[in-house]
């Protein structure tokens, strides 16, 4: 790594990822006036990643992602928490045009370069307790939730270098709870925005479902195109409890330049459905990394990923299906289409923990290649200690042929508009499984905007 | 019969694009307004190939030769092009398009017909659509099930049969349709072609068959032998029973280079 040398005060490990910017005093003064245990959560978070060794393609885990070609993080500086409100006026054309895509929500939320800016919740919700606010403002409000649920159970720092650095460096982000047996039938959406290069961003979701109850969150990312890099890192931790219905869905729209990090990890109660929605549209350089963790009976996850590269875009996305409690199911479905140069990666595993019996647990990855030049690597693979289960996965990288296009162009149909058929055709079997409206069409639209382009 | 020839193929010479391999050896062939031409031959004779070309397939080349169509220099057309001015291939394998509904696909291939500014009326689409597939004895859910993907042999075929019965062609090239069908299937199929030139009597077909069998169903106009890329013999509905009784063993393979 290109890292400032910096001394090891620890003698314990390598501090590879610190640099002028992105540093212990960085987190010390993040954590000033905070309460004690945010603090030593941070610090201790932060001595991890120092202690953590960068990432490197000898991993499997990051085999396909070159981390010291396309993460320049001593160019980075931090973007420090302000004051900051929306107003629709001044907005950014390209935010302003994405949430005027949307339909009535539940309640929105605008986070503008690190730092939620706006907050609407409809009144009725408020009434019946749901909270959706500031994660820097919940810090006060709700210290008990916070100091039990952020970065212990789900995305603790310990489970690697990005999960520790958020944890440590994270300046907003969002709070969603949702009491026992509230619903809410319209979604709860976020939009974000990021407008700095040259920076890096850390935000972080809780999103709490109480038992019986029921959510939709939709999070759209979306920011500039930048000519220097931007480095956008999420980290998601989602608890279904017991019977609670939870859809999340997170839509990456950012511009080029960036660099999209998200850690996600769910937890899933007894007879609880957690479903997920990644699609991979916009950055230079997305990371996904979802563990899916089934820990209650009778739990269901439905994990679906749809992505459409052009140009030199990469994804790259690493998928759990984490079952430890018996009679659950988890069934995963990514589809991606790429153009240009762009590459994909999927690296899925189903992990049947002993004792997970009665397991239904499915992965299928599918891949369409529109040039020559593209690439998707797809690795799906099991690791299955129980006897009783019912798993399967698959994997196809396929090619948009000769023979398609012409059977196509031959009723009358002219090139362009049957290679957007065929893509529409490909990626719809995802958006079919999801009963989310307005959120659907806007997908189609924008990837029929991007076969435009 | 009317005026000058739909289609006319003068001494066509065709190899595999990118390929040294040689595949039509001068092919001539008329077709008048409303005829129905059936191509004989036996694999590997070429006859697919023709179908092919004339629908501008990309991995065919002609090397020589010419084809008009209503008087146009066909083979400078796109592929697409050569579909909205009215040619129409029938394929012997149809391609699934999986996530595109049926519906979907021909209202596509029916509007990109029409010019800027001019839609497809829905409703007389789906009147249409609804009325061609009774007539192909098609379940009217067909139309919302995806082009082709987990079809049947047949399915595929009867599949193949409605969109000629949509997009309403000129000239309809029917590549081996009848193969892998059954008896009922191909019934079904020499129905719905039947009632097409009912309906447009004008509309040329040229059936490319192995089999005989077809053409008793479907009456042509006009049998062509086609042996080593070149139409060896030519004549009425006659010769199709003489190849019944005698086989393609009659004809020796011309020589090629």
């Amino acid at each position: 790594m290109a890292a400032t040398p910096a001394t090891d005060t620890t003698g314990t490990g390598l501090m590879e990822g610190v640099t002028d910017h992105i540093n212990r005093e960085a987190v010390e003064s993040l954590a000033a006036d905070e309460p004690q245990w945010l603090r030593d959560r941070r610090l201790e978070a932060w001595s991890l990643y120092e202690r953590t060794p960068m990432p490197t393609t000898r991993l499997e885990e990051w085999r396909y992602t070159n981390l010291s070609r396309k993460l320049k993080l001593d160019r980075l500086s931090l973007l420090p928490w302000e004051e900051r409100s929306y107003s629709p006026e001044s907005a950014p054309r390209r935010l302003k045009d994405a949430m005027d895509q949307d339909r009535d929500a539940s309640g929105h939320l605008i986070e503008l370069d690190g730092t939620v800016a706006s907050v609407d919740l409809g009144e009725e919700f408020a009434a019946k307790g749901v909270v959706l606010t500031s994660l820097r403002k919940a810090v006060h409000s709700h210290p008990e939730l916070l100091e039990e649920l952020l970065a212990t159970e789900a995305l603790p720092a310990g489970l690697g270098k990005f999960q520790a650095l958020n944890a440590a460096l994270w300046t907003d982000g969002v709070l969603l709870y949702v009491p026992k047996g509230v619903r809410l039938e319209r979604p709860i959406r976020v939009s974000r925005w990021s407008s700095e290069p040259g920076r890096a961003v850390f935000s972080r979701t809780l999103i709490v479902a109480e038992g019986a109850s029921q959510v939709s969150f939709v999070d759209e990312c979306l920011s500039e195109d930048f000519e220097e890099q931007m480095l956008a890192s999420t980290a998601v931790e989602v608890f279904a409890r017991d019977g609670a219905q939870v859809q999340f869905v997170s839509l990456q729209r950012m511009g080029t330049g960036t660099f999209h990090l998200s850690q996600q990890r769910t937890l899933a109660g007894r007879d609880s459905t957690l479903d997920t929605l990644n699609v991979g549209l916009g950055g230079t350089t997305a990371r996904v990394d979802l563990n899916a963790r089934l820990q209650g009976p009778g739990a269901n996850s439905d994990m679906l990923g749809l992505y459409f590269g052009d140009g030199d875009q990469h994804f790259d996305f690493n998928t759990s299906q984490d079952h430890v409690a018996p009679n659950a199911k988890s069934d995963l479905l990514y589809k991606g289409a790429l153009d240009g140069r762009a590459q994909s990666v999927f690296r899925g595993v189903i992990k049947v923990h002993r004792g997970a019996q009665q397991t239904d647990a499915y992965q299928t990855n599918r891949n369409l290649l529109l040039s020559d030049r593209a690439r998707a690597d797809s690795l799906p693979n099991l690791e299955i200690e129980a006897d009783d289960v019912r798993c399967s996965h698959g994997a196809t990288v396929g090619q948009l042929d000769q023979n398609h296009l012409f059977y196509l162009m031959s009723r009358g149909i002219p090139r362009e508009l049957a290679e957007r058929l065929v893509v529409m055709g490909f990626l719809g079997e995802v958006l079919s499984r999801l009963p989310l409206g307005g959120v659907v069409e806007k997908i189609t639209g924008i990837i029929d905007e991007k076969l435009h382009g | 019969m009317s005026d000058s020839p739909i289609l006319s193929i003068k001494d066509l010479h065709a190899k595999v694009a990118d390929e040294d391999i040689d595949i039509l050896h001068g092919v001539n062939l008329e077709i008048g307004r409303g005829e129905l031409h059936a191509i004989m031959g036996p694999n590997g004779s070429g006859k697919s190939t023709l179908a092919k070309i004339l629908a501008g397939h990309p991995g065919y080349e002609t090397t020589s030769g010419e084809v008009l169509y209503e008087g146009e220099d066909l083979l400078e057309l796109e592929v697409d092009e050569r579909a909205q001015k009215g040619v129409f291939l029938a394929f012997q394998y149809p391609v699934e398009v999986p996530g595109v509904s049926i519906a979907n696909f021909l209202r596509t291939a029916l509007q990109a017909r029409l010019g800027e500014g001019e839609e497809v009326d829905l409703f007389d689409f789906q009147d249409e659509l609804l009325a061609k597939m009774e007539i192909l004895d098609m379940d009217p859910s067909f139309a919302e099930r995806s082009v082709n993907d987990g079809f049947s042999g047949g399915e595929k075929k009867r599949n193949e049969i409605l969109q000629m019965a949509v997009l309403k062609p000129k000239l309809a090239l029917m590549d081996e349709t009848d193969s892998g069908l059954d008896i009922d299937a191909l019934q079904v199929v020499a129905k719905g072609v039947k009632r097409l030139q009912e309906e447009d009597p004008d509309m040329s077909v040229l059936i490319i068959t192995h089999y005989q069998r077809v053409l008793q169903y479907i009456e042509p106009d006009h049998v062509h032998v086609m042996i080593g890329g070149q139409l060896v013999r030519s004549g009425g509905a006659e010769v199709a029973a003489d190849l019944e009784a005698q086989g393609y063993e009659q004809f020796k393979t011309p020589a090629t280079g």
